[in-house]
């Protein structure tokens, strides 16, 4: 290993600089011409919202060695005009692509829909070209933060959605004025780039688009861009539904509906139901067939303008009974309609049907876009009793479910608590190879109203005689049964179950059987789950909730048949979703709708609301509100009397909607909106206002469903709290939302974590112990027992001293967070002044950057204390490498080097520990080793002189200083010690006689 | 005061986050995020420290021809031209000095580690040589665990797998909890011994 030669040196040198050079060797660039993307193409994204395109191109063989293609998208194709960053390509995204398989297929397809990242604080601050040589056009990277680029790109070619924090949103905004294209003064939020989180974007309806694609190699040469090729977004009718689940409930009276949600949903404004006379089949499909006629020559038109609109030629001869709102979040997939007096009313059209003349309709399922519907294949109705469907199991007398504040959290949860427990076999396996015995696993789920306390499993065998019973008081999810002499092992078992709980479970008992399996020779638990004699294996449970400030519930979560429990997030809110319509170039800011919405006013049905209502960030425009109000509708008034016909009745009912709406605000003030008023001071009355949109947003309703997923479902009611108690008495912010705390639920912060309060007793009693152990040593000699490894720590140095070599001291591979680190630290100031006064140099290399310079400190200041500040070498404690094993590179080869008489290694370990130590071995050094890594911990025993075994690495820093501090803490370790082995003794003992409780009594976490 | 200072800031915060431990409240919660966040500030000045410590060290044995100084030439060199190449094409896939970690760093870790089974094979060697009553009973012990864990075991004799997974869940398992007994305990014995200003040693001084 010495290498003292020059030119051995200069070789090493030359050869590593080679290595350097080597990945220039197959970076060699192709010939451009092979690397232009061919078969670009630019198509519509189907059944969306007109705010999609995708890019398909053919993708380069293999052998070409493309690692990705990154796509540019621009709004013009004039190359002419690429003199301006607006008309230039700018990137969106790329494609990866595994060197070893390659792309799958013959194309390769690039989505440009859906809110993508447009710019945020990460993007470039300038304007930056492409890499490579691109003639056909100009191609830059991401837009940059600059608004004088990324401006006109966000009010002209896109929609543009900023996510700001409610404190820059509410507090930090800078008002602009600025005049609109009627001449008008319209007022803005300003926000600079940094105030947003990120922006978002979408592609513009009906605008066309220009895309290009480059090929980059694995030596990330970036080639000619293809010829861009363009696309345009258009609106299109929402995807075919799938089939519709359609059941009558005969004793309700009542019609049930159960649907698939779409996969694209941004074309979707409504789920509707449809119910047609079977006569008037042929009729409807006509009806259909026109409507997807008259959609494509819809857009026909828009490519030509002066082409003639076709004029519909039929009516919808089915009539709609349902329909249900979209939420921007998850939706419901469950509809009723009751009859009442043989009648279905629908937006005050009423439908006279009786029980028998309902089999003589298709009803029909339809996604609703925004100008056509898709409707679904017809649906026949299936007759069942209310008794029939899925019944849910009360978890307190009436009551299905409850909701409640999630304990010891920042306030963020609820927790929804249904059913009663239950147990399911997970999976069984023979424990001998005669297979008499089995072990069969199981797994429990309850909540928090129910804790059980024991499981009782009955086994029979397939004729039903019992062939043991198991009483399960420890719950640790496993089973031993052995099968009496004789009894086949292959038959089925079936395994009735019940509990003790804290609460009486009146009649309830779950049943699953054991199946024997003849190709994998094993016993696996049957799909069916009997509760109570009913197969719920197929159902499941959906929790719909929905707060002040949603227009209609959504689906939280969906859940199979054996969850009990769920905690539902309700984040503090922490950021504004703004629309980013414009930009004040000069003062450097994006400008956004400074109104913003606090709550729903309740609405007439279940599932709809009424009209929002919003205040504005800026005082005197929320003044304006009524004023605004009074402006839109005589604006809509008049524009319904000079658009095209077929639009006007939507005008027409929407400026009847504002006419409503201004009348209920002038009838019935609201009364935040009227406090928000009385509030003189700007920031508390945006604190105040943001207070009510949190408790708006914050508080949640819930219903519950069971369903199995074919139209068979119940529905509870919305939870009411039976000991409801409203929150507006203990806080102003609820003062106008009077149901939370009653049938709206709003998590609150909590202040202690109760299941930490063991820890913080036995922190208490440890600190106690300590406490009293300080003052004896104070006053008497503690006994402390010897530990080898450190009595030999001071011969280990004076072997060196004599020696005259160095030694060599590795505080651990972790970081300063590690208590390991700590403890060794504290050891390397015993060694290091040991070491000092003996005048014996000491190496210690270094993983953690940040332990260095502490090492560093203290090493000096372990040599001032020694009296010999002459003899501190600045390099002492020197940093190698975070890397795990160059580290160990480093380390070993200073062994070899400097021939470290005594090497020290204590802190943390991982599996370099044993290729130091073994090398520390071979070069004849004594080693000393400690750590709290037990896997380590065999290896330092074998290949070291002495070891500190887990809590004796925390001990040794005591055990050297001699100090009563120090022992009264070595020897409060040691009662505290005891006290856990009293406790599990005496744990043992309760736990063989079926008492848990003291099992209980701690927390498993 | 220089000192003490430290020593109020780390007693002070370490309290707090005692506090912490057992409060969930979105305050708590809210503040220990932004102190880790804050905290993190802290790595990259560390970082130059780590550099300017790596280049004192091999610049002053350049410097003196120190015995093998060409290490410290190419430990420099590899470090100017892994910074070099990272700051100048980047570090994505494709770049050289992905090249580099790939094909330099990744082989010469992977030779490091692979050399580990050796030295296992020696250490057991050393382990297991029946000098004592007690390295006889590691002896036999770690033959039983060995051969349960191939179907050599089960082959010979149905007890041996069962027998290896009782030392396994027994005897070694009772150790392993012992020692992690005792080093929990002595963990949070250190980390009180910080709290309370009894353990001075990581401010450069006892």
């Amino acid at each position: 290993m010495k290498v003292n030669l020059n030119l051995r040196g200069i070789v090493l040198i030359l050869i590593l600089m080679l290595c350097f050079a080597l990945p220039y060797s197959s970076f060699a660039k192709g010939n451009p011409e092979d690397y232009i993307v061919q078969g670009l193409k630019v198509n519509d994204v189907p059944n969306d919202d007109g705010s999609g395109l995708v890019i398909s191109w053919n993708p380069l063989p293999k052998e070409r060695r493309v690692i990705e293609y990154r796509v540019y998208r621009g709004v013009s194709s004039d190359t002419l005009s690429y003199l301006t960053s607006s008309d230039s390509l700018f990137y969106i995204g790329k494609i990866d692509v595994n060197l070893k398989t390659g792309i799958a297929g013959d194309s390769v397809y690039f989505y440009d829909s859906g809110w993508l990242p447009f710019a945020d604080l990460e993007s470039p601050g300038r304007l930056k070209k492409e890499k490579g040589d691109h003639t056909q056009c100009l191609i830059f990277r991401e837009f940059p933060r600059d608004i004088h680029i990324n401006g006109p790109q966000l009010r002209d070619n896109y929609v543009v959605l900023g996510i700001a924090k409610e404190r820059d949103f509410f507090y930090d905004a800078e008002k602009v004025e600025k005049r609109n294209e009627d001449g008008d003064i319209d007022i803005y939020s300003g926000l600079k780039m940094n105030q947003f989180e990120t922006m978002y974007k979408i592609l513009k309806r009906d605008k066309e688009y220009f895309y290009t694609v480059i090929a980059v190699d694995e030596a990330r040469n970036y080639f000619p861009a293809a010829e861009p090729v363009s696309g345009i977004p258009r609106a299109n009718s929402p995807e075919p539904p799938k089939a519709l689940a359609s059941v009558f409930v005969a004793d309700l009276n009542r019609l049930q509906f159960e649907w698939k949600l779409p996969t694209e949903t941004s074309s979707v404004y409504g789920y509707e139901v449809w119910m047609l006379d079977k006569g008037k089949t042929e009729e409807f499909v006509q009806f259909k067939e026109e409507q997807i006629i008259l959609e494509r020559d819809e857009l026909l038109c828009k490519i030509d303008k002066d082409r003639t609109p076709l004029e519909a030629q039929y009516e919808n001869p089915a009539f709609q009974i349902f329909r249900s709102e979209t939420s921007v979040y998850t939706d419901v997939t469950q509809g009723i309609v009751d009859i009442v007096d043989g009648k279905i009313t629908y937006d005050g059209n009423e439908y006279e049907v009786t029980p028998e003349t309902l089999n003589n309709y298709h009803f029909i399922f339809a996604f609703e876009g925004a100008r056509y519907r898709n409707w679904s294949p017809f649906s026949e109705l299936d007759h069942y009793q209310s008794s029939e469907l899925p019944q849910f199991h009360e978890i307190d007398d009436g009551v299905f479910f409850t909701v409640t504040d999630r304990a010891e959290d920042k306030g963020d949860y609820n927790t929804i608590s249904w059913g009663k427990p239950v147990v399911t076999i997970t999976n069984t396996s023979y424990l001998n190879d005669s297979r008499t015995q089995l072990l069969i696993n199981y797994d429990y789920l309850t909540n928090k109203e129910y804790k059980v306390r024991n499981i009782y499993f009955v086994i029979s065998d397939s004729v039903g005689n019992e062939i043991t019973r198991i009483n399960e008081f420890y719950l640790d999810g496993n089973l031993k049964v052995k099968f009496p002499e004789g009894a086949n092992p292959e038959q089925t078992l079936s395994i009735d179950i019940t509990f003790k709980c804290n609460k009486d479970l009146g009649n309830y008992y779950i049943r699953q059987d054991l199946v024997y399996k003849p190709f994998s020779r094993s016993m696996a638990p049957a799909k069916a789950l009997y509760i109570n004699g009913i197969d719920v294996s197929n159902y499941n449970y959906y929790i719909y909730k929905r707060n002040y400030y949603e227009e209609v519930f959504r689906l939280a979560k969906k859940f199979g048949a054996t969850q009990r429990e769920y905690n539902d997030n309700i984040s503090h809110e922490n950021n504004f979703s703004l629309l980013v319509g414009d930009f004040d170039a000069e003062k450097n800011l994006y400008l956004v709708n400074p109104e913003f919405r606090i709550y729903r006013s309740e609405g007439d049905t279940e599932i709809q609301r009424g009209a929002g209502i919003n205040s504005n960030i800026w005082r005197e425009e929320a003044e304006k509100q009524m004023a605004n109000l009074q402006k839109d509708i005589d604006k809509y008034t008049v524009m319904a009397d000079t658009i095209k016909a077929d639009r006007q009745q939507s005008v027409l009912d929407y400026v009847s909607e504002l006419q409503s709406q201004y009348d209920e605000m002038l009838q019935n003030p609201d009364p935040i909106l009227e406090k928000a008023k009385s509030i003189t001071d700007d920031k508390k009355r945006w604190k105040y206002l943001f207070s009510q949109r949190n408790a708006s947003r914050r508080s949640y309703e819930y219903k519950l469903a069971i369903t199995d997923g074919n139209g068979h479902f119940t529905f509870s009611d919305i939870y009411v709290n039976p000991d409801a108690k409203s929150l507006k008495e203990d806080n102003e912010a609820f003062t106008y939302f009077a149901g939370v705390g009653i049938n709206h639920f709003y998590p609150v912060s909590n202040w202690f974590k109760w299941t930490m309060f063991p820890a913080l007793i036995a922190t208490l009693i440890f600190g106690s112990l300590v406490f009293i152990m300080i003052k004896k040593a104070q006053t008497s000699e503690l006994y402390i027992r010897p530990i080898a490894g450190i009595q030999e720590i001071d011969n280990a140095i004076g072997r060196a001293t004599e020696m005259g070599r160095p030694i060599l001291f590795v505080p651990g591979l972790s970081g300063i967070s590690d208590v390991a680190t700590l403890a060794g630290l504290s050891i390397l100031g015993r060694v290091a002044k040991k070491a000092a006064e003996y005048d014996t140099r000491i190496l210690c290399p270094v993983r953690d950057y940040i332990v260095l310079p502490i090492a560093q400190e203290i090493i000096k200041e372990a040599h001032y204390e020694a009296g010999r500040p002459d003899s501190y070498d600045k390099n002492s404690a020197f940093f190698i490498t975070t890397a795990q094993f160059a580290f160990v590179a480093g380390v070993n080869g200073i062994m070899l080097r400097e021939k470290t008489a005594t090497n020290f290694y204590m802190g943390m370990f991982w599996a370099e520990a044993l290729i130091m130590t073994e090398t520390g071995s071979g070069t004849g050094a004594i080693q000393i080793a400690g750590t709290d890594a037990v896997t380590q911990i065999p290896f330092f025993i074998t290949t070291c002189d002495y070891t500190l075994i887990g809590e004796e690495l925390y001990a040794a820093s005591a055990y050297l200083a001699r100090e009563p501090l120090m022992l009264g803490t070595l020897k409060g370790q040691d009662y505290m010690k005891l006290l856990i082995i009293i406790f599990i003794i005496i744990g043992t003992f309760l736990s063989t006689a079926h008492l848990t409780f003291l099992i209980n009594a701690f927390p498993e976490k | 005061m220089k000192r003490q200072i430290p020593l109020i800031i780390v007693i002070g915060l370490g309290f707090i986050f005692v506090a912490h431990t057992f409060i969930p409240s979105r305050t708590s919660q809210d503040f220990y995020d932004w102190w880790v966040s804050w905290s993190k500030a802290i790595s990259p000045f560390a970082v130059v420290l780590g550099i300017l410590s790596l280049f004192m060290v091999h610049g002053t044995k350049i410097q003196r021809k120190a015995p093998n100084w060409q290490y410290s030439v190419v430990t420099l060199l590899a470090v100017f031209v892994t910074a070099f190449v990272g700051f100048v094409w980047g570090t994505d896939e494709g770049t050289p000095f992905l090249w580099l970690f790939k094909n330099v760093q990744m082989p010469m870790s992977a030779t490091m580690f692979s050399l580990l089974a050796f030295y296992i094979a020696s250490a057991a060697y050393k382990a297991f040589r029946a000098k004592s009553p007690q390295a006889t009973v590691l002896l036999v012990a770690a033959f039983i665990v060995m051969l349960g864990q191939v179907p050599l075991g089960a082959a010979i004799s149905r007890w041996i797998p069962e027998a290896s997974q009782w030392i396994l869940n027994v005897p070694n398992l009772a150790a392993k909890r012992g020692i992690a007994t005792g080093v929990g305990l002595g963990a949070t014995a250190t980390s009180l011994k910080i709290l309370l200003g009894i353990e001075r040693t990581y401010l450069g001084s006892d």
